[in-house]
């Protein structure tokens, strides 16, 4: 059995981030507002009618590319993905990495997202898509303080940086109305770390995609995979320390941890339809204005409590 | 049998598709986007059929040839036009399928990325030798020749270099791009060289621009009722704001602002929905606002129509129209001249064109209408403005200025050569 546990972990690992990507591809056509889809259709096909095409297709080469970089990329962020969901505890004392620091190896996963992402944007030799490069450094020194803080901000009340201890302190009552700042900034700064909806600039419709310019066949559907993998892996850890994780009446916890990363992650794909991407400077004067004094309210009123 | 799954299954989505829009036929690509079997995707990395639409004019050949080599393989050329010797490029590849320009165009992009992904069609070899631009001399540990610290300049190929930094003092790389006339942030046919530095545009000049909108859609019988032009004039405006939500990234929004256009029985009211939804998605606040702004004197007597009235000039054809005047016309003006205010504008202008036609009645136009995006010398004149407009701002910026100015390049160039 333990021989087997690193093939099984991996397996269930991997399986997670595929329906992952799924979901977030069926989430996106149902939240789309209506009148908006194509119809006629079936949502739960074309995801994966999508992907054939990409399967179906090869490599475009561009000019003297960074070959060994650009393959990297899109197997870092997949890697940096699977590490965000490795994390999380579905059962008390039950997570695939069963690590007693979660919340530091949560924090190294968001903080290493900008190298993929930017060897992304670099390694094609294309301005645009390196312009898409720049855009996310300038977007992931922004997001980077502010998310370790609120995550901070949970660890204080658990006195410890275990998920599994911060969702067991949670019991009766959920961060997200204990720290009511942390949960809005945490999915701020997280659909930075996923470059998605508002603060898609990396990937930006004015530089036709961005990072995504010149990745094309079976690269661009790994490169979406890391991407949706990234927001379920950020939605599934934000369940576990705003949301009570595996908490909840009447369900087992597996299922309770599966609701919550749902919820959130359809609030994440719904923004995408309905706020504008922000542009890049915009983003880093709010962050650094708005979010990142939030979040040490956050931690000082948190702070505060537990002292009085 | 997997690889047999994959191929059916891959033939089943909704054809990635990448437009070349050519002469006349801006509308009819839009329309597309409407199409459930298709997706309009934006680079042709991301395409397996690339769709020329419409005559290119000669000179954009090898732009357009460039960007079906883009295509990843497998990849299939449609030409979609009116006569077969308007043929893409005069052949732009010798294996594309032609469609008439009233034909299914979603029919036959169906079929050809079926066949594409079964096999049934073998793909389309490049059409431009694949060399580098400039050859490598294989000197130095890239072949890209020079010696010394930095390896010498590339053969060819523009070095990054500094220069003096516009705004504040970061001294970065300056790289050179040209841009269009292919892209779709770019008013089809604009061809831009843009000198970046880093995301900043450093110098911005327009170095093409080409006639590829759709004019003359107002050929009637003696002069037109108000009521066709006014509804012109919204579907105009409304099509213009489906265009820039799509530059803006929101794309699901800009579907639903066209199925809006499409739709023969839109009322006044329907625009002030969507006058809510782009409210709150924070266009106007976040994106557009202090950007590009004009001043009442630089829009003054040029012709530019809205962009002129969103900086407070109340120029307009129709004020001086006895049957306009009758109808109780006042020119909408906006103050402040900035690319937020230019989208209100054309927001306010199309509620007030539907509100016009509703009560026009029979009443006819005397003299040349308004036109609803300015004359061809107000779209000269925009032309002239974009260095000033644009330099010193980031590309994003940019983009979201160019946008809001409304440009049709293919209106100032065609009546720019009847001119001289």
């Amino acid at each position: 059995m333990n021989g087997l546990y690193p093939v099984m972990a991996v397996a269930v690992t991997a399986g997670t981030l595929v329906v992952g990507a799924y979901v977030v591809a069926v989430l996106d056509e149902l939240l789309a507002p209506s009148g908006s889809q194509p119809g006629g259709r079936s949502v739960l096909v074309e995801p994966v009618a999508r992907a054939a095409v990409l399967v179906r297709q090869s490599r475009v080469e561009t000019e003297r590319p960074d070959w060994q970089a650009w393959a990297l990329a899109p197997g870092l962020l997949l890697g940096l993905a699977a590490t965000m969901l490795v994390v999380v505890p579905v059962a008390p004392d039950v997570s695939l990495a069963g690590v007693p620091h979660g919340v530091i190896l949560f924090g190294a996963a968001t903080a290493l997202v900008v190298i993929p992402t930017f060897l992304e944007g670099w390694s094609p030799n294309s301005l645009l898509a390196l312009l898409g490069g720049y855009r996310m450094f300038a977007q992931a020194l922004s997001y980077v303080i502010p998310l370790a803080l609120v995550l901070i901000g949970t660890a204080l009340p658990a006195e410890s940086l275990d998920f599994d201890l911060i969702v067991a302190d949670q019991q009766g009552l959920w961060n997200v109305v204990r720290m009511p700042l942390g949960l809005p900034v945490y999915l701020a700064t997280v659909t930075g770390l996923a470059f998605w909806g508002p603060l898609s600039a990396p990937a930006g419709a004015d530089i036709g995609g961005g990072i995504d310019v010149e990745a094309s066949s079976l690269h661009l559907l790994l490169w979406r995979l890391g991407q949706s993998g990234v927001l379920v892996g950020a939605s599934a850890v934000g369940a576990t320390a705003f949301l009570g994780g595996w908490h909840g009446p009447w369900l087992p916890g597996p299922v309770w941890v599966a609701v919550k990363t749902l919820a959130l992650l359809a609030l994440l794909v719904t923004s995408r339809h309905w706020l504008a991407p922000l542009r890049p400077e915009g983003f880093v004067v709010l962050a650094w204005t708005v979010l990142l004094p939030l979040a040490l309210l956050d931690v000082f009123v948190t702070g505060g409590w537990l002292l009085l | 049998m997997l690889v047999r799954a994959v191929a059916g299954l891959a033939a089943r989505a909704a054809v990635p598709v990448y437009p070349l829009v050519g002469e006349g036929m801006q509308v009819r690509v839009q329309r597309l986007h409407l199409d459930p079997r298709v997706r309009v995707v934006d680079s042709p990395r991301h395409a397996t059929v690339l769709l020329v639409a419409g005559r290119l004019p000669p000179d954009t050949r090898e732009a357009a040839a460039r960007v079906h080599d883009a295509l990843p393989r497998p990849r299939a050329t449609l030409g979609w036009v009116a006569t077969p010797d308007d043929l893409p490029g005069a052949g732009l590849s010798g294996d594309a399928v032609v469609v008439p320009a009233e034909g299914d165009v979603g029919a036959a992009l169906v079929r050809v990325h079926h066949e594409l992904m079964s096999g049934a069609r073998p793909g389309e070899g490049p059409l431009l030798p694949d060399e580098d631009p400039v050859p490598w001399r294989g000197e130095g540990p890239y072949g890209h020749g020079g010696t010394g610290m930095t390896g010498g300049a590339p053969f060819g190929r523009p070095l990054a270099e500094r220069d003096d930094d516009l705004r504040d003092g970061l001294t970065l790389d300056v790289v050179p791009l040209t841009v269009g006339p292919f892209v779709p942030f770019l008013p089809p046919g604009l061809t831009l060289r843009v000198v970046f530095n880093g995301d900043v545009v450093h110098a911005l000049e327009v170095t093409g621009s080409l006639p590829t909108g759709d004019r003359d859609h107002l050929t009637a019988d003696g002069p037109p009722t108000i009521e066709a032009v006014e509804r012109a004039r919204a579907d105009h405006h409304l099509r213009w704001i489906g265009w820039a939500l799509r530059v803006h990234g929101l794309p699901r929004l800009a579907t639903w602002t066209l199925r809006l256009a499409d739709d023969p029985t839109i009322r006044p009211a329907d625009l002030d929905r969507l006058e809510r939804r782009l409210r709150r998605s924070g266009l106007f606040t976040w994106h557009t606002r202090r950007l590009g702004r004009l001043s009442a004197e630089q829009v003054t007597g040029s012709g530019l129509g809205p962009v002129a009235r969103a900086s407070g000039v109340a120029e307009d054809a129709r004020c001086d129209d006895p049957a306009y005047l009758a109808l109780g016309f006042v020119p909408i003006t906006h103050d402040g001249g900035d690319a937020a205010v230019r989208w209100l504008q054309r927001l306010a202008e199309a509620r007030q064109a539907l509100t016009l036609a509703e009560r026009a009645g029979q009443r006819r136009v005397s003299g040349s209408p308004e036109p609803p995006h300015g004359t061809p010398a107000g779209q000269r004149r925009l032309l002239e403005l974009l260095p000033e407009l644009t330099v010193g701002t980031e590309w994003g910026d940019a983009v979201a200025v160019l946008a809001s100015l409304d440009l049709d390049p293919g209106l100032a160039a065609v009546r720019g050569q009847v001119g001289s």
